[in-house]
C-alpha cells in the first residue's frame, strides 16, 4: 500500500487531537466555543432528561408540583407531632426547614448530578466524540428547571405561613450562584474520581450527606450545642445558605463579611476544578469499564 | 486508485491498557495526580500488568478508499478507531489530518438513541450529538426519511422499532453528517440483508465524491470482500499485513489470526475468499 513520505505529511496535513494545554483563559474561550457549537445538542439532552421520567406517566409534568406539596405536608405533620425545639428560626419552623432544605438541595443535588457525569453518560462518551462540557451545562440547566418549579410551590407555602417578602428577596436567585459554583466544582472533581478512585467518590458522597447535619438546615444557626456550634461556625455552607435564606425571608444580609470570603473561596475552587476537569477528563474515558 | 489526496496519516501510534481492573483504575488515579502536579511519566514504559493494545501503528488513508480493518477480537481495532475519532486520548504517536475535516464514527448504531422518544425526535437527538444544528438536521430530514425507508413509522417510539429499523435509522443519521472520514466499526452487524446491501452500495458511491474515505472495521469476511478497496490485518495490537489485494489480505487473516478454528473450517473460509467474484 502506498505510504506518504514524512516530508509530504507535514506539508499536506496537520496533527489532529493535540494534547490540551494553555492558559486558563484559553480553556474558558474553548469551553464557551464548544457550548455554543453544541447548543442544540444541549437543548436535546435537557429535553430528554426532563421529559423521559414523565413520558410514561399519565399526569406527566404535574409530578413536578405534586412532589413538593407532599414534602411540605410531611414537614407540617412532623412539626405538629412536636419536633425538638430547633433554636430561634425567625420564621415558623416548617417554613424555615422547607426553605433551608430546598436551598441545601440546590447545592447537594448539583453536586450529585455533576459528579455522576461519567457513570451516567459514559456510554455516550465512548460511542461518539462531542465536547464533554456540554454534559455539565445540561446538568446545570436540568437542575435549574427541577429546582425552580418546586421552589415556586415553596414560595406560596411560605406566604401561607405568614412570611412577608421585601424587595431584597429579588436578589435571591443571585445569592444561589456561589452555591451553584461550589456544588458544581466539587461535583466535577469527584466525577473524575468516581471513575478511577471509586472509594474516594463514595466517601465524598457520604461526606456531603453528613455535611447537611453540620449546616443549619433543619435547625437554626443559633443552636447552642458545644462542638456543633463550632462546626457550624467554620462551615462555609452556614454562610452561603444562611445568606440566601435571610435575603428571602428577612430582607437582611446574614454575616456579609463571612459570606464574601466564602464566595471568593468558592470561586477560586471552581476555577481550579474546571481546569482540573478540562485537563484530565480526556484521559479517564479509556478507564471507563462498566458501560 | 487514481486518487492521491491523503486524508489521514497515522504514525508510530501506541496505546497501552491494563489487564487488571484494579491496576487499570490505580494507574488512572496515578496519571490524574501526575498531571495535576506536573509529574511526567514515560508513556512508552509498560507498568506492571499493562500491555500494548496498539503498538507502532502506521498507515495512510487516501480519498476514495474504503479501508477494511480485520483482526481477531481484542486485536486493537476499536481502540484504533476511538483514537482516530478523538474519543480516547492520544498519548504516543501522531494522527495527521486536515484541521477542519469531519470524522463521524459509528461503533454501535443505537448508541445514544432514546427508546421513549419517536424516531423523528431521535433524529434531532442523534444528529445534534454528531454536532449538527437544527437547520442542518431539518435540511437532512428528507434524506434520512428516504434512506432509512421508515416513512410513516418515523413518529412511532424508537423503542418499538425492530432491530432492523433501528439500524436503518441510525445509519441514515450518521451518513447524513456527510463525514470526510466515515468510521464504521462492526455497526452493520445488525439489520436486514437488503438494507446492508444498500449500505454497501451507498458506501462505494459515497467515496467517489471528492475527499471522502471510509474506515470499515469488521470480522465478517464476506462484508470486507464486498466493500473494501484495501485491507489492514491486525494482530495483538500490530498491523501484521496490509495490501490493496483484498483476497490476499483476507487469506493472511484466516491463516494467521483465526487460531481457534480447526483446519477444515479454515479451508472452508479460504475457499469462500478464493471463489468470491469481485
Amino acid at each position: 500500500m502506498k505510504r506518504l513520505e514524512q516530508s509530504n505529511i507535514s506539508t499536506l496535513l496537520t496533527p489532529l487531537h493535540p494534547p490540551r494545554k494553555g492558559s486558563l483563559l484559553y480553556h474558558w474561550r474553548n469551553i464557551f466555543k464548544n457550548i455554543h457549537a453544541y447548543s442544540f445538542f444541549i437543548r436535546q439532552l435537557v429535553r430528554i432528561n426532563i421529559l423521559r421520567d414523565f413520558k410514561r406517566s399519565y399526569i406527566g409534568l404535574l409530578w413536578l408540583f405534586i412532589l413538593p406539596v407532599l414534602s411540605v405536608i410531611i414537614w407540617i405533620l412532623l412539626n405538629g407531632a412536636g419536633i425538638v425545639e430547633p433554636g430561634e428560626t425567625g420564621i415558623p419552623y416548617p417554613a424555615f426547614v422547607l426553605l433551608s432544605t430546598s436551598i441545601w438541595g440546590f447545592f447537594a443535588e448539583l453536586y450529585r448530578s455533576t459528579s455522576r457525569i461519567f457513570t451516567e453518560r459514559g456510554n455516550m462518551m465512548i460511542m461518539a466524540r462531542f465536547p464533554h462540557e456540554v454534559l455539565v451545562v445540561e446538568r446545570i440547566l436540568v437542575h435549574l428547571i427541577r429546582f425552580s418549579i418546586p421552589f415556586l410551590v415553596n414560595i406560596v407555602v411560605l406566604l401561607l405561613f405568614g412570611v412577608r417578602f421585601t424587595w431584597l428577596a429579588l436578589l435571591f436567585p443571585l445569592t444561589l450562584l456561589p452555591l451553584l459554583i461550589l456544588g458544581m466544582a466539587i461535583g466535577l472533581v469527584v466525577s473524575l474520581l468516581r471513575v478511577v478512585a471509586v472509594d474516594i467518590a463514595s466517601l465524598a458522597d457520604h461526606g456531603i450527606n453528613f455535611l447537611m447535619f453540620l449546616t443549619p438546615v433543619v435547625y437554626a444557626p443559633t443552636i447552642g450545642i458545644g462542638w456543633l456550634s463550632e462546626a457550624i461556625r467554620f462551615n462555609p455552607l452556614t454562610y452561603l445558605i444562611g445568606f440566601s435564606r435571610d435575603v428571602l425571608t428577612q430582607g437582611a444580609f446574614y454575616e456579609p463579611a463571612a459570606w464574601g470570603i466564602c464566595t471568593a473561596l468558592a470561586l477560586l475552587f471552581f476555577l481550579f476544578a474546571v481546569r482540573f476537569f478540562v485537563m484530565s477528563e480526556p484521559k479517564v474515558i479509556e478507564r471507563l469499564i462498566d458501560n | 486508485m487514481l486518487h492521491t489526496t491523503p486524508l489521514l496519516s497515522v504514525r508510530n501510534l501506541y496505546k497501552k491498557f491494563s489487564r487488571d481492573i484494579r491496576y487499570n483504575l490505580y494507574y488512572g488515579a496515578q496519571d490524574l495526580l501526575g498531571d495535576t502536579f506536573g509529574l511526567k511519566t514515560e508513556y512508552l514504559q509498560l507498568r506492571k500488568k499493562e500491555f500494548w493494545t496498539l503498538a507502532d501503528i502506521n498507515f495512510d488513508l487516501f480519498a476514495g478508499e474504503i479501508l477494511g480493518i480485520v483482526g481477531a477480537n481484542g486485536s486493537g481495532k476499536t481502540t484504533l478507531m476511538r483514537l482516530i475519532a478523538d474519543i480516547y486520548h492520544l498519548e504516543a504517536g501522531t494522527i495527521y489530518g486536515r484541521p477542519e475535516q469531519k470524522i463521524t464514527a459509528v461503533f454501535a448504531l443505537a448508541a445514544g438513541m432514546q427508546p421513549l422518544f419517536t424516531g423523528r425526535e431521535n433524529i434531532y437527538i442523534k444528529g445534534s450529538m454528531y454536532g449538527m444544528g437544527k437547520t442542518e438536521i431539518d435540511a437532512k430530514m428528507a434524506f434520512i426519511k428516504d434512506f432509512s425507508e421508515l416513512g410513516g413509522e418515523l413518529d412511532r417510539p424508537f423503542g418499538n422499532y425492530s432491530s432492523g429499523m433501528r439500524a436503518r435509522l441510525a445509519y441514515a443519521i450518521a451518513i447524513a453528517t456527510e463525514p470526510d472520514i466515515f468510521i464504521i466499526d462492526e455497526a452493520l452487524a445488525v439489520g436486514d440483508s437488503v438494507f446492508k446491501a444498500k449500505c454497501f452500495d451507498h458506501l462505494k458511491e459515497y467515496v467517489r465524491q471528492p475527499d471522502k474515505a471510509v474506515l470499515f472495521v469488521s470480522n465478517n469476511i464476506r462484508k470486507v470482500l464486498k466493500v473494501a478497496t484495501q485491507v489492514l490485518v491486525m494482530k495483538k495490537g500490530r498491523i501484521i499485513y496490509e495490501s490493496t489485494d483484498v483476497k490476499a489480505a483476507l487469506n493472511h487473516y484466516i491463516l494467521n489470526c483465526l487460531d481457534d478454528l480447526d483446519e477444515e473450517q479454515r479451508q472452508r473460509k479460504l475457499r469462500r475468499v478464493q471463489k468470491y467474484d469481485m
